[in-house]
């Protein structure tokens, strides 16, 4: 009895130094680990997606979700580690986010339908890599063509990256996706409308607001087609007031008098020049608009005008 | 008349054996891994809102259908291996074959009795993971999961098949090692196949053309990542997929039958 009790307590003992040296050691080992350079702190990824694919055991998804949550967690620490006060996020270089496409990419190999995955690469890579952005973007497309948020995610992308002409095609694909909202088309003219073609914008704005089944598309397509109008308006008066300051060597005082030569001007949208009570020539919103003499145009109130801002 | 009392006699036979293998799984604790399952659906469902930024659902399907077939796998395999070696080690089977019991109508009882015990195991850890979707508000996948889970039974139906045909003629761990393998290789046949005809190989390509055919194609029981994304099986691949397993299914009995029978327990 007693010989037990005496092996019982060895056998405690044992067990509870052995798990304290443990505990040290591990501590230990931890601490004197050789540390790598900051340029090798990525690990590169061990396995790609697409080969991993059909050996997976059928847990594609689950591997998917790993790699999914890896990259979320792979941003999150990036950040957390930076020592800058602020982070750009429009600008993430600085961090050397590098694994953050692959690891995204190896999660939509896994799981071609993953929306989530899609979306997040469109909104955090453009800050990385816009090519990658758009890469990761258009394979969801590929895979998922009956997805138009998608299309939404890529013609954003192009349109930050300015290449107006581009996501105006992006727009225009996606809005013929079933379940599409009717912004889509609005989107594509206010792409052209930046991008400078104004008489695609003025057609599709028109359409919209044709068929726009709700108010505040209607309204709003309104607003857009006479932001078209002013734009034609200002190109307009910026010809008068060139043709005025080369015939008298300066630039006008006021807008009002360069109206009697609008007069003859046709414009696009087939309409005439406003001009209010004062005689102050007027934004389609019935504003005046501003003279800057210095560049000798027109621009519009900012303070005033209910045309939308950029 | 004879022949329909002699069907009703084998029936009664095969169900009492299959009761008591049921039986016996519950003895020997097979459904505890129930509570393991449920204490890791329930830690996902608390713990993973954080981690998948608003994907918990999606990510929760995936964990419970892949550790809904893993513990399946384990118990098809470690209690399917065990069946009739257990019997024959303890000598009880000796008992059993005194009575009017044929040996094959032993054997699918005990396979039927396993695949009981896997059906109950499947369904509780479908109505688990069904109440975690609920509770992180992912009640839509809810109901696209069942045809996954569906075809994840009809795997581990096969699966049991494989471990008792092994058992009837190999030892415990043998059997345990041959049917992990063929679950392995299993869902791996078709990309295997695929890999071989692309590296142009003609002796590659026959070699696993016969894997292909000769072994179970798990593959088409994978439905989990596709129920992760909300979507459900067709009638196609769920009837296609019931009838394939039953055809495997009675191949690999009818072997095992056959070897069991010629089997001499002295």
């Amino acid at each position: 009895m007693q010989l037990q009790r005496k092996n019982m307590m060895l056998t405690l003992g044992v067990a509870i130094l052995g798990f304290a040296a443990i505990f040290f050691l591990s501590s230990y080992i931890e601490n004197h680990r050789v540390s790598l350079p900051a340029s090798y702190e990525d690990d590169d990824l061990s396995f790609q997606g697409k080969r991993l694919k059909g050996f997976a055991l059928g847990a594609e998804g689950l591997l998917a979700d790993w790699y999914w949550m890896q990259s979320l967690q792979y941003i999150g620490n990036k950040v957390v580690r930076d020592n800058s006060d602020v982070i750009d996020l429009g600008d993430l270089r600085s961090l050397n986010p590098r694994l953050l496409f692959p690891l995204l990419d190896n999660a939509t190999d896994l799981d071609p339908k993953f929306m989530a995955a899609y979306s997040y690469g469109a909104t955090v890579l453009p800050a990385v890599d816009g090519a990658q952005a758009i890469k990761l973007t258009e394979k969801g497309i590929a895979n998922n063509p009956g997805q138009w948020r998608l299309y939404q995610n890529l013609g954003y992308i192009y349109w930050q990256s300015k290449d107006y002409e581009k996501a105006a095609e992006v727009y225009e694909t996606g809005s013929h996706v079933e379940g599409a909202p009717i912004f889509f088309r609005q989107m594509i003219a206010l792409m052209k409308t930046q991008g400078g073609d104004r008489n695609t914008a003025r057609q599709v704005y028109s359409q919209t607001l044709r068929e726009a089944p709700d108010q505040s598309t209607k309204f709003n397509a309104q607003l857009r087609l006479k932001e078209l109008d002013a734009l034609d308006e200002m190109d307009a008066i910026e010809a008068v007031l060139d043709k005025a300051r080369s015939a008298t060597g300066a630039c006008p005082q006021r807008l009002s008098e360069v109206i009697p030569h609008l007069r003859s001007v046709n414009l696009p949208s087939g309409k005439d020049f406003s001009v209010n009570a004062a005689g102050d020539l007027v934004d389609p919103t019935g504003v005046p608009y501003l003279l800057d003499r210095q560049n000798c145009k027109a621009e519009l109130d900012p303070d005033k005008t209910k045309l939308p801002k950029h | 008349m004879s022949s329909n009392k002699s069907e009703r006699h084998i029936l009664a036979v095969v169900f009492t054996i299959a009761k008591n293998t049921f039986r016996e799984a519950i003895r020997d604790k097979v459904l505890y891994n129930l509570v393991v399952f449920v204490l890791l659906i329930t830690a996902c469902a608390i713990l993973l809102g954080e981690l998948t930024d608003g994907q918990e659902a999606r990510t929760i399907v995936n964990i419970g259908l892949n550790s809904m077939l893993l513990f399946g796998v384990f118990i098809s395999i470690f209690t399917g291996v065990g069946l009739v070696s257990k019997e024959i080690e303890k000598r009880t089977v000796f008992a059993i074959f005194s009575k009017p019991v044929r040996r094959a109508e032993f054997l699918v009882g005990k396979y039927l009795g396993l695949c009981l015990t896997l059906l109950v195991n499947v369904a509780v850890m479908g109505a688990g993971i069904s109440l975690a979707l609920i509770y992180v508000k992912g009640g839509s996948l809810v109901y696209s999961i069942w045809g996954g889970i569906f075809l994840i039974y009809l795997e581990l139906a096969i699966l049991t098949a494989i471990a008792i045909l092994f058992s009837s003629f190999s030892s415990a761990a043998l059997s345990a090692l041959f049917t992990f393998l063929v679950f392995i290789i299993g869902h791996m046949s078709a990309s295997l196949r695929d890999l071989a005809s692309g590296i142009g190989s003609k002796t590659a390509t026959v070699f696993f053309d016969i894997l292909y055919y000769l072994l179970p194609n798990l593959a088409h029981f994978s439905f989990r990542t596709e129920s992760a994304n909300g979507m459900v099986p067709n009638s196609a691949m769920m009837g296609g997929g019931a009838l394939y397993a039953l055809v495997y299914i009675i191949i690999v009995l009818t072997i095992s039958v056959r070897i069991f029978g010629r089997k001499n327990f002295k």
